[in-house]
This record gives structure tokens, sequence and C-alpha cells, in this order.
């Protein structure tokens, strides 16, 4: 529209008039958090020394809802408007700063979000099984002077499936939900220009591990790569809303 | 300045008084031929009072004419005279009408029977060229032009008169200045009084500048995919369609998102169009059943502004008139791009009565694309006739079929991506089937002064769709569901209506102090039986998951009406009334529970869709019956004024009402309505040029208001509710119609926004611009004749531009342009057409939209709004040859 039409057009007062908010793609990265390759401390008063943390994603997205606590129903695919997108996959290294970028852009609209989700399986989320190792970590966990070189790693298939809590709501606990970190609480509204960026802070995942209770195998001590346990236990820190995943916007 | 003298008048006088009498006798000789038609004679004018030439128009030289147009009713009086074109002064109108009142004439009859019928007049006010202009001609009375039937200086067709649906028979005289092939040529002196026809029927009095009656005529040339493109003559309208061909057009109206018609009051010859309870659209209007080649005109009023209009006239209504042009029997076959082939045959009986004609066509494409083959098939007869001398009646039938595949919308980043193609599609299973059944029987019989009008219809509309916007995106996990995917958001919507119905009206016409005034009142009556289930199909079986609704209504819709035709001084016109309408609700949902919070455990309801229990397992039925009523009164008026040298101005006001969708009924609740305030101010110009040139013009600014408005959703498949709106815009529209030639132009700028945000409209344009044209004749020079029969030849274009439209998330679509092409060349009986649509090959989207799909084309479930289009139709290139048998030419 030239600029001479854009003029005759605005005297009738169309040209600066809009349906409100915007289209926009943008970038965006992840990467971990150098503490993390330090040795630190977790709330349950261990010290850990991280050789290894890798994670997998899938995929990031921003949803105008407000989190809702306690959401045992909420679907797999909230209810509301997505508000941003940014597909990977994008294998990190927690262990240090620097930012990954994702391979494709995103696509967003110019709308507010309140909820971060990180999706950390790429393709059919609701598939039953999977093989795919979402983290895998290594490292020595010591407390009163006792040490467990551990490692362990988690994968997202039939050994997440939760049973369903009656007969009567058999899709209660689907698979799917055990693949979304969400909700995450953020307050973004994608401006064309601007990138998303997404940190992990390893750290946060092993908040909730006694690995005093891991048993040795061989060269030292894994987690198991199961619902229960020290395994549940991670997973909880995988999934966990605070404290591990941080999503901005600049 | 010179004085008056009898003297210099005289010539004048006696050359006037001479074509006066030859006039006549011409006129005689015409009725008399009309006679020899057995079926239709036209009324012959006994008594035609000159019109004076007011002092001032001629000591001004003020020339040219002024055309009448005139009812006689059965007795032969004069009922009502409207200048239908100016001479471009005030006062040679107004002479024109006051001595066209006081014509009388022998009425025109059909079997020998008199009847009620229309005729124009033109009354020339021109100066004898051997004097030149008479400033000092004499006051009246004076030898000055007067009015009468004359003869004409070329052959003239006889005089038919025809049959009009909702008022007297109009006359095909032997002048018809709107039929260029019976134009006479003009002399240079052109005081030729004449006596000619309306060639498009008796007319309901135009509401103003907002009041399009379009005669299609030589128009019908220009390609046009079918009877709803015939809508682009009239200003501000787009046509879109994501549903593929098969399915109803989506209209933009003014700046109303029509959809398929929830706005705009649809009906054909007085019967309705549009399906209250369609659970696709509640008005859905689909328009195929209307085989092109029949459409003869059409009554476009955009806004509510006639008390006539009923439910969903929000953005205004369109009538198309059928009948069939071409006499006699014809046969027309179509075959071009993508194995498109259509067959038309047509009949309609010599003798001039439009009211009897029967047609079918059969089609079938492969398609522009991917999943867009189609076949469709469709016969519409009517038979006109009459009991006793007083009463018309019509029988119309029509039946319609058709079965379509549809290529749906594709998402854009797919498209640039390369992941699917232009004219591709995400899912093959859509389509829809669709058919109409309808009878109707009109009568009109006149009883003294009062013209009684009634209608009867039934109407069965069977229809499926198959539409699938979204992809995979909605069929989340719900807790009482087993555990699944994605199963796919194909929607697979059935609904069949019957409908019943009537309308009708008396209407009465009187002078007062010699002004034509008119009161009617009217009634329409309808019930509306609908069946409407919607249901989700798995894309990997094809069978229904899910029911999401399933409703059984029983609509009806009664209105009564008063309107008023006034006119205090030629130059001064009030038109309008009141209507009111009352709305019934009787929605039985045959799935009301489809999700419960806490199921009893021991009753698992697992998968199942119409639920029967409720919180905390309770039992109910999975059913619910919801009743309520509504009325709504619409007062509605427009005030004329002029014409003065062809210009006249109008002012429209009025309310207009759109039921609510059974869906959304509660039961007792306050029905809401969509209310609608319409107020619109216009301009027109009606002149004719050189006695064979008619040019048309108007232009419109307007408002319109919606209280609650709807907006199409595509995550549930059909509209929803939204909040208040307003319209603002204007409406340009011009017509040129000569001997060779017919040129249609309009230009509408529409500024939509919602009340409380101040935001744009999605979907609907701001600019739309639309020109058709026609050039036809018969070649010239002798050598051009074969066997002595002339070579006819036409050449026709349309030309469409839509401004980029406003989308979701502050976007704008792309423009639209595109030129479609028409040549045909006819010798006797035989008619060989091209026909090219998008002659430049523009590859275009026909539509934009911005929400959110999954198609599964990317790794991961795309949830964000983007970019999604329909895709318009390529190059496409028709063969035709048509023969025409038994028409008297």
């Amino acid at each position: 529209m030239t600029p001479r039409f854009c003029l005759l057009v605005a005297t009738l007062a169309s040209c600066n008039t809009t349906t409100g908010s915007d289209l926009l793609s943008f970038g965006g990265s992840a990467g971990g958090t150098s503490a993390a390759g330090v040795p630190f401390t977790t709330g349950s008063g261990w010290d850990v020394t991280l050789d290894r943390a890798r994670l997998h994603l899938g995929a990031v997205y921003l949803n105008e809802n407000v989190p809702i606590s306690g959401s045992g129903e909420q679907p797999c695919v909230l209810n509301g408007i997505y508000v941003a997108q940014l597909f990977g996959p994008l294998d990190l290294d927690l262990l240090s700063d620097a930012l990954v970028a994702f391979p494709t852009s995103g696509q967003a609209t110019e709308t507010r979000a309140r909820t971060a989700e990180v999706w950390l399986l790429e393709g059919d989320i609701d598939r039953t099984d999977d093989s795919t190792v979402i983290l895998d970590l290594a490292g020595t966990a010591s407390r009163n002077g006792v040490s467990y070189p551990f490692r362990g790693s988690v994968t997202i298939g039939t050994n997440r499936a939760t049973p369903a809590p009656s007969l009567a709501m058999p899709g209660a606990n689907p698979i799917c939900r055990q693949r979304i970190v969400s909700p995450l609480a953020v307050d973004i509204t994608p401006v064309e220009g601007g990138a998303l960026t997404l940190r992990i802070d390893v750290r946060g995942m092993l908040n909730g591990l006694d690995f005093s209770l891991l048993t040795p195998d061989g060269a030292g001590y894994v987690i198991p790569d199961e619902a229960g346990g020290l395994g549940g236990a991670l997973f909880n820190g995988l999934q966990a809303s605070v404290g591990v995943y941080t999503v901005s916007w600049r | 300045m010179h004085r008056p003298s009898d003297r210099r008048d005289l010539p004048a006088r006696t050359a006037i008084s001479k074509l006066r009498n030859a006039a006549i006798a011409a006129l005689l000789l015409v009725v008399t031929h009309a006679r020899a038609d057995e079926q239709l004679v036209a009324p012959q004018p006994i008594e035609t009072p000159k019109a004076g030439y007011p002092n001032e128009a001629r000591e001004h030289h003020k020339e040219g004419t002024t055309v009448v147009l005139v009812t006689i009713d059965v007795g032969g009086q004069v009922t009502a005279a409207e200048p239908v074109e100016s001479a471009g002064d005030a006062s040679l109108d107004e002479a024109a009408l006051a001595a066209a009142l006081k014509w009388k004439f022998k009425p025109a009859t059909r079997a020998g029977r008199p009847i009620e019928s229309q005729v124009k007049i033109p009354f020339h006010f021109h100066a004898h060229p051997a004097e030149g202009p008479h400033t000092d001609t004499p006051p009246s009375p004076s030898p000055s032009p007067s009015p009468s039937p004359s003869p004409s200086p070329s052959p003239s067709p006889s005089p038919t008169p025809t049959p009009t649906p909702d008022g007297p028979v109009a006359v095909d005289g032997p002048a018809g200045v709107e039929a260029p092939e019976k134009t006479p040529p003009v002399a240079a002196d052109a005081t030729v009084p004449s006596y000619e026809s309306s060639v498009s029927g008796k007319r309901a009095p135009s509401r103003g500048a907002s009041d399009y009656h379009v005669d299609v005529e030589k128009l019908s040339l220009v390609p046009r995919a079918n009877a709803t493109d015939f809508l682009k003559l009239a200003p501000g309208i787009l046509i879109t369609n994501e549903g593929g061909d098969g399915h109803a057009e989506q209209i933009f109206l003014r700046g109303f998102n029509a959809r398929e018609g929830q706005d705009i009051e649809f009906s054909v010859d007085g019967m309705p169009i549009n399906e209250p309870g369609n659970l696709h659209g509640n008005g859905y209007a689909d328009l195929h059943f209307i085989i092109p080649e029949l459409v003869q005109s059409l009554r476009v009023l955009e806004g509510p502004i006639d008390p006539r209009q009923g439910n969903f006239a929000v953005a205004g209504s369109v009538d198309y008139h059928l009948g069939l042009a071409d006499r006699g029997v014809t046969a027309k076959f179509t075959v071009g791009s993508f194995g498109s082939y259509r067959l038309f045959l047509g009949w309609s009986p010599n003798g001039g009565q439009d009211g009897t004609f029967a047609a079918a066509s059969l089609s079938q494409t492969n398609g522009f694309g991917q999943n867009r083959d189609g076949r469709q098939a469709a016969v519409i007869a009517q038979y006109e006739g009459h009991i006793g001398n007083n009463t018309t009646y019509r029988i119309f039938g029509q039946a319609f079929l058709s079965s379509y595949h549809t290529a749906g919308v594709l998402r854009d980043d797919d498209y640039r991506a390369g992941r699917v193609g232009f004219y591709g599609t995400n899912d093959p299973n859509q389509g829809e089937q669709s058919s109409r059944y309808s009878v109707a029987a009109h009568f009109q019989t006149r009883a003294g002064r009062v013209i009684f009008t009634n209608q009867l219809f039934g109407i069965a509309r069977p229809l499926r769709i198959r539409a699938n916007f979204t992809g995979y995106l909605l069929d989340g996990q719900e807790p009482l569901q087993t555990p699944h995917a994605q199963r796919g958001d194909l929607i697979d919507l059935s609904n069949m209506a019957w409908t019943v119905g009537a309308r009708g009206s008396g209407r009465v016409s009187f002078k007062i102090k010699n002004q034509p005034q008119d009161i009617e009142v009217g009634y329409f009556a309808r019930g509306d039986f609908v069946n409407s289930v919607q249901q989700r199909d798995s894309a990997s079986t094809g069978h229904a998951y899910v029911t999401e609704t399933n409703l059984d209504s029983k609509l009806g819709d009664i209105g009564l009406y008063a309107d008023l035709n006034l006119r205090f001084a030629r130059w001064l016109g009030l038109r309008g009334g009141l209507r009111g309408d009352l709305f019934t609700y009787d929605v039985h949902d045959n799935c009301a529970v489809q999700s419960v919070r806490t199921p009893a455990p021991d009753r698992p309801l697992n998968d199942a869709s119409c639920l029967d229990q409720e919180g905390a397992g309770q039992h109910r039925e999975p059913d619910q019956r919801t009743t309520t009523v509504g009325g709504a009164f619409l007062p509605r008026g427009s005030l004329l004024v002029g014409p003065w040298k062809g210009i006249g101005f109008t002012a429209s006001a009025g309310k207009g009402v759109r039921s609510i969708d059974p869906a959304y009924v509660t039961q007792d609740g306050q029905t809401p309505f969509a209310s609608i305030n319409a107020y619109d101010g216009g301009i027109a110009f009606d002149r004719r040029f050189r006695d064979f040139v008619d040019v048309h013009a108007r232009s419109v600014v307007f408002y319109t208001g919606v209280e609650r408005d709807l907006i199409f959703s595509q995550t549930v498949g059909r509209n929803t509710l939204a909040g208040a709106t307003s319209r603002v815009g204007s409406a340009t529209n011009v017509r040129v119609t000569g001997p060779f030639f017919d040129v249609a132009a309009n230009l509408t700028y529409v500024h939509a926004t919602f009340d409380d945000t101040g935001l744009l409209i999605p979907y609907v344009p701001d600019f739309v611009l639309r020109a058709d044209a026609a050039l036809f004749g018969d070649l010239p020079g002798k050598r051009t004749r074969i066997w002595g029969k002339p070579i006819r030849a036409a050449l026709a274009a349309g030309l469409t531009y839509v401004g980029p439209r406003p989308l979701p998330y502050g976007q704008r679509s792309d423009r639209i342009f595109t030129l479609d092409a028409n040549a045909t060349i006819g010798w006797w009986l035989f008619d060989f057409g091209l026909s090219i649509q998008n002659l430049l090959g523009a590859q275009y989207r026909l539509g934009e939209y911005n929400y959110a799909s999954d198609f599964q084309t990317q790794g991961s479930p795309t949830l964000v709004p983007v970019r999604h289009f329909a895709a318009g139709a390529p190059r496409t290139v028709l063969f035709s040859i048509a023969i025409n048998y038994g028409a008297k030419r």
C-alpha cells in the first residue's frame, strides 16, 4: 500500500485500525546453568557434583491461561488459547550456560501469556511407549562423608503409566501428562523481534532425592528408570514446575 | 426577451400533433398485432392528455425525456404513476407525471379477461428543430410537445404483457429502451413520443438509494459460477467459499460477514431460502438449487428498511426473480477445464408468459485440485394460469441434488514449506451432500380496488456436511474417556429440515390530491421442523466417535406488517411502516449431558457422548426439552425527495432481527435476539440521454449497529455469540445501458468494529470493487449475414477487486483481483461460447483465516493461531454450444 493511498485510506479511518494483537515469528534458545557444573548442595542436604546432565526437549509452549494449582484433571492440551510455540527437538548440556538455538523459528501471537509448558517429547505425545532418553545424568552425591557415585536416566513410556483412579475415570491419568512440564508461571507478551529463552537448572531436579537409598550396581549406583522410589523422585524433579525451568523473553 | 408568439409556435404544434396521431395509430396497430398472440393484449390508451410545457422550462431551453411508469387497473384507470427516469428538470418531470395520471386506457387482457398492467410512458420535451429553442414560447396550454403513443421509426415487437409475481402485468411495448434491440433510432429532432414497457415487471416501490432492483439482462453474459454470483451486481458484496463448490457461499455485505446467510434474508420469488435451526449456521442459505439461466432479476435491499423484510434481514435481503429469457426450447452443453461438463435444458412457451417455464441442469467436474470433484442436478418448473378474470396463479416445483468433495482450508506454513500444494488438501474425507425439494403456489386476485396476494410453500431440505477446520486439535483426553490419542476433528453434520409456510398481502391504491398512494398489510408465517446432529469422525476408521449436538427443533415465526406508500407531492414521498414478528422455539436436546465431573464409580460412562448421569452419579435422562418465545417490533421507513434533474435524495431507517440459534435457547429465558438498527442516506441519479442511453447511479452512506453479533468459530464449526458491533460505510453503484452495451460498476467501503474495543471485525473487507460489462449486437454489414440471418456477437467481462481484509491478530489478507471474460457468437438457432474465469490465471486466496489447527504435518502439535487459506479457482476455460428452437424471432 503506497503512502499516498494509505493516507487516503487513513482519511477514511481504516489504515490505523486493527483487529488487535499480531502474529509473529521469533527465535528461541535454551541452556543449562554453569552453577550446576560446580558442586552444590541440594535441598535435602546432599552435596552433589555432576559430571553429566543432558536433557532432551520436545517443544515449548506459552498459553494465556493463568496456571491452575492442583490441576489434577487438566487435559494435556490446555483449554484457552496458546500464545506461542517453539519446536525442538533439542538436546542440552545442563551444566553449561551456553544457549542452544531451537532449530526452527517459533510462532506466536502478541498476547499476554501466563503459563508456559515444556514438552519433553516431540511428535505424538499420546504414544503409549517411548524409549527416548529424556534426562541423562551422572555425578557424585555425598553427605556425612559418604559418597555415592551415581548415574541415571529417565524415559517416559509404559514405565510412567499411572493407573486410573477408578473405572469411571479411565482417562484421568493419560501418558501425555507425564511428558509435559506444566504449569510454569510466566508473564510474557511476545513482540516482534523478541526471543524466548529457557533456562533449566538441573539442581532443582535433585532436591527430592535421598541418595542413601541407592543400590550399588557395578561401577556405582544407578537411579532406576521407574515410577516409584528414587526413579520416581527424579522424575518428579524433572517435572517440577518451580525451581527448575525459567522462561523469559528478551 | 422574446415575447410569446402564436404564429411561431404553430409549426411545432402541427408537427407534434401529427406525430401524436401517428403514434396513437401505431400503438393501435401494435395492440392489434398483440391480439394475434391469443394470450395477452396490451392496454390501449383511450385518453392521452397532453403534458403542459412549463413556462420556466421553456424559457430556459430545457428539454429532455421523462419516463413515467404507470400502473393500470382492470378498469383502465391509472392507479399509480412514478417517474423512473428524469428529464433533468423537476418541472418537466412534474408535468409528465401530472399528465400520466390523467391517462385512461382500455385495460390489458389475457384470453379476453382484463388484467392489471404496467407501462412506461416517455414524455419528450423538445423544441422543434426548425425553430430552435423557444425562449418566447407562450404559456401553456401551448403547442408544446405532448406525449402520445407513436410509431417507432423501426419495426417494433408486439406488446407482450408479462405476468409478474407480486403485482400487475408489465407490457413489452414497441420501444423498449431497456431492451436495446427494440430501441428505435432516434431522430435528431427526437420529438418521437412513444409508448414503452417495463421490461422487469411490477416492482415494489423503491425504498431509496439502498434498494437495488437489478435486471440481469445482458450482464448475464458475464461468466458466473452459479446463481449466487449475480449478487455481485449489487454493491458491497463479496462471495467466498471455504467449503467447496457444493457448499453455500459465504457472503459479505456492507460490513457483515453474513456467513452462509445468517445476516441476509434470501428468497426466490417470495419463497424463503434461509434455514432457521440449521446447525452449521442459523439461517444457512444454499442458493445452488437456482439454475443460473433462470435468474432474470434480483432485488437487493441493503439494510432492514422495508416492513416486508423478515427474519435474518440484518445486512439486508435478496429476492431472486426467475424466468427464462429464451423462449421455446433451449439446449446448452458446456465442456471445459478439469473434466467439467454441464447440460442445460430449458423450455418456455412463446406468448410472453414469463411465469411458465421448465428447466433442468446436470453437471459434473473433477475439480481444480485435490478432492474437489462434484456432481449436481437441478430441475425447476413453474406454470402460470388464471382463474376467472381476476385471479392469476403460479405453481412452482423444484428439486436439487448435489454431492461434492471439498479440499477445505490449508495452513499457510504447510504450503510455504512444500508440505501441501496450493490446490491440495489435508483431509480427503471432507465433502457435502445437499438436496432441496420445494413446491409453492402463488395466487393473486383482485377484489375491487384491493389486490390480494397469497403464497403457500413447502420445503424439504436434507444436508450433510463433513468439514475439518482444525485437523487433530480438539479431541483432548477427558477423564471419563478411555485413553486415546487425537482421533481427528472431522465434523460430520447432518441436518434435515421440513418447512411449511405462507405469506400474503392486501394492497389498496388510491389518490389524494392527484397523488398516488398505497397501503399494504401482509403476513408471513412459517414452521420449521429440524433434526440436526453434529458428530466428529475418526480419521482412521471413519466412524463417529463423539456426538456433540443432537437437536430436534420446532421453530415458528409469524410476522405481520403494515406498509404505507405515501406521496405528498411529486417530489416528496414517505414509504414505510411497522412489522412485528413472534418467534417460538421448542428444542428437544437429545444429548443434553456430555460431561460429568464425578460419575458413579460403579457405573462408568467411558466413551458415551450423551450421558445419563449428573453430579455425584445421580441418574438423569440424557435429553432435555427447552421452550421459549420472543417477539420483536420493527419500525422501518424511507423518505424520498425529488427527483430534480434526475437527482433524488433518500433517507432510510429501520430495525431488523435475527432469531436465535436453537443451540442457544434457554427455558423461558429472554430470547437473545440480535437486534439491528440501520440508518442510511443516499443520492440517486436516473436519467436517459439521447433517448437510448440510460444512466442509473446512486451513492449511499450507512450505519448499522448490531446488539449481539455472531462470529464463526472454526473450533466449534459454527457461529458463536459475540458482542455488539457497528458498521459505517458507503456504497456507490453505476449502471449505464445502451443499444449495444451494458456496463455496471460498484464500489463499497466499510468500517466494521466491535463496540466495546473499537477493534475491527475480522474478515470483513474494507473495499470491494466490482465491474461488469457487456458488448453485444448483430455484426454490421450484409456480408455478415448468412442466408439472410445476422450473426450475433457478444463480449462480456467481470472484474473483482477486494482490498486486504482484516484478519484476527492484526493481520491483513492478500488482495483479490480477478477478471472473467466471455465471448459468444450466434447465428440463427445456434450460439457458441467461450468463457474464461480467472482470465489472468491469478493464484489467489479466496478466503484467509487465522486460528489454531494441527494437521499433524509438523514434528509437534501446532497449537498457536496461524494463517490458513482456501484456494480460489485457477484459470478455467469452458466452451459451450447452445441451440434455441421454437422461439419467435
